[in-house]
């Protein structure tokens, strides 16, 4: 029985521990991008190599988890879901370690008139992502809360893809001065960042099936 | 010869084994939360356990019913009751260990001119109708009770879980107990008053003839549990842990407490002690309670959850199941009393409830053989879960040197 709540104990620590690392992850992106924004490429680097770290402590983990799961057959009843469930959060952190990447060696150049902008977009999808972690971490522990938190992402969520829209209609429509090439990658920039939101959306979905069928 | 006689109570302990174990570990085994190999160790160890310790009292209740007193009627008994169990379980209706053999009792009655004790039979009776009312009376709190405290507490899914998990085998293990304590009268009662062995000691403890034989019909339906409730486990298992597994543990805990409560000597007197009227110690059937309970979570949950089939089932059951075997018994008795010249019993002339049986077979070679049986089986037991332990253990160590070789190759 000790060896039991020990492995019980590792786990829930580890599970609290991957979130950490996804929720982390996220900040940096949004202060990431911020540094990008702001020509701080110093500072990105840096970001960078953390959320490099971050990210690969959380596949890790992601393994860890699962494997202590199938080894000891806990939560028989639910682990096909909560293993579903770390892989879509994995793939956060995943996209936002390819979003960085990407904005470092594409080093797309983002007109002065849409920093602001940028910086909204960034804001509200790191913020949709940033929502579904309490949610998560409330699927272990009260899943009556889970809805009521999920609301945010799906906010967050909706804001991201209008803020996106806008910048989108503004460099195709008002910003004539742009080539084509220029729009494309700026579009381009803009749905690797907007992609973020969406995958927390995909996650919230698939935790809010979950906590139904705990709370029934 | 007079061994061989065992063989229907064996056969009937080895369905009982197959069939009901699965009340007990069915919820944990079905949802992967306890392996079939430790479930089906607990249980049996548990079966024998509660055989030995409390299964008289239900098997004096048995002998008031009818005293069966030649080992011929025994067999017989138990024979026609393997037989109805067995073919209603494979046509899956519903039946139940107690109420065949409380069938073959009256059918014995009836086939030596006995009369058939109508209190005692009333007695049980009742309680097969209340088993199931009680069981669904101790499921509402119960499970009231766990809903709370889990709600209240915020426990972690997964430290709840292993609660959960714990709980069930604990529950299980009392299941498995009461099942052993109520249900060996079904198996070996009717051979208790045909036998008097030599007392055995083991040591530790001193087994009457009595016991001796619930030791074995606990191997029986240890037996049963290890080759065959595997697959009933899984399919009842899962069937009732679609409730949840909380739920699951509140049911076989409500079910084991029906269970223990109508096969306790010591609660019946504690409850004449106070003047309140005594428990009857009567064998109730486990499949049975537990539907009841399963009804108390649905009343609980709103009536449209409740199965109005099973009910219907289980009312069939307690008519049909004594019918059969009765009438089973009463023509087995015949043929073998006609066409096999073997003594079946007769009627018994003067004799109270307490002064036991009239022709009882003794004979310290019986008893030597008895005994030989009965550490042949332990030693093998005992042997078998050794060999498990160590199975486990090298299982465990192989998955650890693959970890660590997975995580080195990994780094």
């Amino acid at each position: 029985m000790a060896v039991f709540t020990r492995t019980t104990k590792n786990l829930i620590l580890n599970i609290d521990e991957f979130f950490d690392n996804v929720e982390l992850g996220v900040l940096v992106f949004r202060e990431g991008i911020k540094s990008y924004l702001y020509k701080n490429l110093d500072d990105f680097d840096r970001h960078l190599q953390k959320v490099d770290t971050l990210e690969s402590n959380a596949d890790k983990l992601q393994r860890l988890i699962e494997n202590e799961m199938i080894t000891h057959s806990i939560l028989p009843q639910h682990r096909e879901e909560v293993t579903k469930l770390l892989d879509e959060v994995d793939e956060i952190i995943d996209s936002v370690k390819s979003s960085l990447n990407e904005i470092i060696i594409e080093m797309p150049e983002i007109p002065d008139a849409l920093t602001n902008s940028f910086l909204c977009l960034a804001e509200a999808s790191a913020n949709a992502a940033e929502e579904l972690i309490p949610a998560a971490r409330a699927y272990f522990k009260a899943p009556y809360t889970v809805r009521e938190k999920l609301l945010k992402v799906y906010y967050f969520e909706s804001e991201t893809d209008k803020i996106s829209r806008d910048i989108k209609k503004q460099v195709f429509q008002d910003m004539k001065e742009l080539d084509l090439a220029h729009k494309a990658h700026l579009r381009y920039i803009i749905q690797h960042i907007e992609n973020i939101s969406d995958l927390a959306q995909t996650a919230a979905d698939l935790l809010a099936a979950m906590a139904i069928k705990v709370v029934i | 010869m007079i061994l061989f006689f065992l063989t229907s109570g064996l056969f009937l302990g080895w369905s009982l084994g197959a069939n009901d174990a699965s009340n007990a570990f069915g919820s944990a085994v079905g949802s992967k939360m306890v392996s079939f190999r430790k479930a089906a160790i607990i249980a049996s160890v548990a079966v024998i356990l509660g055989a030995i310790i409390q299964g008289a009292g239900t098997s004096q209740t048995l002998g008031k019913l009818g005293a069966v007193n030649a080992i011929g009627g025994s067999f017989t008994l138990a024979l026609a009751s393997a037989i109805t169990v067995y073919m209603m379980t494979k046509f899956s209706l519903p039946v139940s260990t107690t109420q065949a053999i409380v069938g073959a009792i009256i059918g014995w009655n009836l086939f030596t001119g006995n009369k058939t004790d109508s209190a005692t039979l009333s007695a049980i009776v009742a309680t097969w109708v209340t088993g199931p009312v009680l069981g669904a009376l101790f499921t509402i709190p119960l499970f009231m009770l766990v809903i709370k405290v889990k709600v209240a507490a915020k426990i972690h899914l997964i430290t709840f879980e292993s609660y959960i998990r714990t709980g069930l085998i604990i529950v299980g293990a009392f299941a498995a107990y009461s099942l052993g304590a109520n249900n060996i009268a079904n198996v070996m009662g009717v051979f208790v008053p045909a036998f008097n062995l030599d007392d055995l000691d083991l040591g530790i403890i001193t087994l009457n003839s009595a016991r001796q034989l619930f030791l074995l019909g606990g191997m029986a339906i240890a037996v049963g549990i290890i080759t065959y409730s595997k697959r009933v486990m899984e399919t009842v298992g899962a069937n009732i842990v679609e409730l949840n597994p909380e739920a699951a543990m509140v049911v076989v805990l409500a079910q084991s407490l029906v269970l223990f409560i109508f096969s306790s000597s010591a609660l019946s007197s504690f409850l004449a002690g106070l003047g309140l009227p005594r428990i009857p110690l009567v064998p109730v059937s486990s499949s049975q309670v537990i539907i009841g309970c399963v009804i108390g979570i649905g009343l609980y949950k709103g009536a449209r959850n409740i199965n109005f089939r099973l009910l219907g089932e289980v009312a069939i059951g307690w008519i049909a199941t004594p019918l059969i075997t009765c009438i089973l018994c009463y023509l087995s008795l015949f043929i073998f009393k006609n066409i096999f010249n073997i003594n079946v019993g007769s009627k018994i002339t003067a004799v109270t409830p307490e002064s036991g049986p009239i022709s009882v077979i003794a004979g310290s070679e019986t008893s030597a053989i008895m005994r030989y049986i009965l550490f042949g089986i332990l030693a093998g037991g005992i042997i078998l879960l050794v060999f498990y332990y160590l199975l486990e253990r090298k299982k465990r160590l192989e998955l650890q040197k693959s970890e660590t070789k997975f995580w080195k190759n990994l780094k």
